[in-house]
């Protein structure tokens, strides 16, 4: 609990006296509580300006405005959207299966928003630094492909059938090139929480795992390749082709289920960044150390994290709206046959190369033990 | 504080409805759901009895080998369904019985 | 307490879980309480201490498991077929019908009351430890050195195992370009039979 959000305001002798009229454990969860519905509510909004973000990059790369009207550069348009998303009527097909139906967007947004609660935004903003962090993280974001299924399923409607099942088929394939190359990290890392993984990337850029060894530059763009698939983006969107599938496994969702879905499918391109730049770029470190343990340090970590990941975001972004869309049949084979060997090269390699040069990056070793 | 019964209590319920349901159910994947309840409960018995009665982790390690066992019998007994399906179009468990001895009627 | 509260929400969720799946006469209903009760039962591993267990409970389950459960659900037609028949066995619905739901919960007690009746007295020899609920120890570690040391072989013998599932199931599902002609010969056989009843 001492690197988490509510061990540090646990030090503040306000939640100390708290504390103990309620007890630490019981102000330690409440604490807890109150930054999770925060963390909700901040991550609603970054996936709102996500769709923002997509439509103004989208539109300057096509040499076009893009939305323009609503307040300065257009950047109100996610109210705009949220209002009519709201305020739509919610329609669900006869024949669909009501149950699964209600499930299916819940179980999408709650596997994004449950990978949240161990992402380090700093040192101490972490909602829990578990012991297992970056295990959990993949292991809970597996609901969305759950989701995705049971959407396409309970609609009843054979665009969304064959969305959801492509959705379904590309997430379990694609968690195989993740899991590998998160493994590689841990092997130099020594530990499965974020913290550990983080803290390991202190100092300079050349320090940042992405340039520890070739394996790892390798490893960090089959990561971000099949965590583009993952999170059902171009030019892996194949559960959503619109020109095939009109918009695969949403295609009879409306209103606020539909922006559910939506809201999902951009908040996870964020965690998913965040988590790249954790494991590779270096998360929250800063490369100077300036007012250390104090306040503005931590807004400066938050800022380099945010900063990088918007970067990446905007590489996704970017990315959607440059390549063409694969086949289902190139999908496959590119999963099977060569992220998924490769990914396992990367991993041999890097195992092999902590035990040859005693865990030392490529900098330690062409100039010396001077990179710390 | 939470006894070890209680843990047992839940295993158990785990177990019964995993029985009840291989036993009612005709279909061979809901049979195959009912496996996994079974397999669940002994799981969690070994980790259960790891904390309560033994210092070692080996429960932990014991239900680790389950649930890796659990997911290959998934897979291949999944495989065998839908190969299954797609020979007689149906999987109804009293239908598998290609291998029997015929019976003189 | 904080451990009592986790531990009655993550058995409620098993137990009504198991209730609703025994309770649905819909395969794909099932499939989705099944993922309830495996959460449910991750939730019952955190309570016990085991990070690790109910971290690879819900990475194995959730993300492969259910999916595959999902898929063969929907590749096989989750319905309730009808028998072809009116005779004995055929008579019986997929998905059950109240005479083998009664002959599974009276088995099910049976074997509910003969295994306490057994168990009763093991509890008189095992000696429960008095344990701290609030202590917590961290287990990856020990269970890393205890996979490569104690267990060895039992590791080595898994990876096998996967391998075999891995390749096996991809030989036995992978669909056929022409149908075998034992087949063509079954059903031959089927439609003789027919027409002489």
């Amino acid at each position: 609990m001492e690197n988490t959000i509510a061990g540090y305001f646990l030090n503040f002798p306000i939640f100390q006296a708290i504390a103990e009229t309620l007890g630490v454990g019981l102000t330690a969860f409440l604490i807890f509580f109150a930054f999770a519905g925060l963390f909700t509510v901040i991550l609603a909004t970054v996936g709102g300006f996500g769709t923002i973000a997509e439509r103004k990059i989208s539109a300057d790369l096509q040499a076009r405005i893009g939305p323009n009207r609503v307040g300065p550069y257009g950047l109100f348009q996610l109210i705009a959207d949220g209002i009519k998303m709201i305020s739509k009527e919610d329609i669900m097909p006869r024949s669909a299966d009501k149950f699964l139906y209600y499930l299916a967007p819940f179980l999408c947004i709650f596997g994004v928003l449950c990978t949240v609660a161990v992402m380090p935004f700093s040192k101490n903003l972490i909602l829990s630094d578990l012991n297992v962090g970056v295990f959990y993280a993949i292991a809970i974001s597996s609901l969305v492909g759950v989701g995705i299924f049971l959407g396409g399923y309970a609609s009843n409607s054979k665009w969304s059938l064959l969305g959801g099942m492509r959705g379904a088929s590309q997430i379990i394939s694609y968690e195989i090139p993740v899991t590998l190359t998160i493994m590689m990290i841990v092997v130099i890392a020594g530990g499965l929480s974020f913290n550990t993984l983080v803290e390991a990337q202190a100092g300079m850029p050349w320090n940042w795992y992405i340039f520890h060894n070739p394996f790892t530059f390798i490893g960090f763009f089959v990561f971000f390749i099949s965590t583009l698939a993952e999170t059902n983006r171009a030019p892996f969107d194949l559960p959503e082709a619109e020109s095939e599938l009109v918009s695969g496994y949403h295609t009879e969702y409306t209103g606020i289920r539909f922006g559910l879905f939506a809201l999902a499918e951009y908040i996870e391109i964020f965690v998913v960044s965040a988590v790249s730049v954790s494991l590779f770029l270096g998360g929250y470190q800063l490369p100077f150390n300036i007012l250390e343990g104090t306040l503005p340090n931590e807004l400066l970590q938050f800022g380099s994290l945010f900063l990088k990941t918007c970067a990446l975001y905007y590489v996704v972004i970017w990315v959607r709206w440059t390549f063409p869309r694969l086949r289902v049949d190139q999908l496959m084979s590119i999963c099977w046959k060569y992220l998924t060997p490769i990914a396992i090269f990367n991993l041999v390699g890097t195992a092999i190369w902590v035990v040859a040069f005693d865990g030392q990056s490529m900098f330690q070793l062409f100039f010396g033990s001077g990179a710390h | 504080m939470v006894s070890l019964q209680a843990y047992l209590i839940v295993s158990l319920i785990l177990l019964i409805t995993g029985l009840v349901i291989m036993i009612s159910r005709k279909n061979i994947v809901a049979i195959l759901l009912g496996i996994e309840l079974i397999l669940n409960s002994a799981a969690l018995n070994f980790v259960a009895y790891s904390k309560y009665t033994t210092n070692n982790l080996d429960g932990h390690i014991f239900s680790l080998f389950i649930i890796v066992i659990a997911a290959a019998e998934a897979a291949v007994g999944l495989a065998i369904v839908i190969r299954f399906f797609q020979i007689k179009e149906t999987i109804h468990i009293d239908e598998v019985s290609e291998l029997r001895e015929e019976i003189a009627r | 307490m904080f451990i009592n509260i986790l531990f009655f929400s993550a058995s409620a969720l098993v137990i009504a879980s198991c209730a609703l799946m025994m309770w649905t006469k819909n395969l794909m209903h099932s499939c989705v309480y099944l993922l309830g009760v495996l959460i449910g039962v991750a939730g019952l591993y955190l309570t016990l201490g085991a990070d690790f267990v109910a971290a690879t409970q819900i990475m194995v389950y959730v993300g492969g498991v259910v999916i595959l459960m999902l898929f063969a659900v929907m590749l096989t037609g989750g319905k309730d077929f009808q028998s072809k028949t009116q005779q004995l066995l055929n008579l019986l619905p997929s998905m059950g019908n109240k005479y083998t739901f009664m002959w599974g919960g009276g088995v099910g007690l049976v074997f509910a009351g003969c295994l306490t009746y057994f168990f009763m007295h093991l509890f008189k020899v095992i000696k429960v430890q008095e344990i701290d609920n609030n202590s917590y120890s961290p287990t990856i570690e020990k269970l890393g050195e205890l996979l490569v040391t104690d267990h060895l072989v039992a590791f080595e013998l898994s990876s096998v195992l996967l391998l075999g599932a891995l390749v096996g199931a991809a030989i036995i599902a992978r669909p056929r370009k022409e149908r075998p002609a034992y087949i063509d010969d079954i059903e031959h056989d089927h439609h003789h039979d027919e027409e002489h009843h």
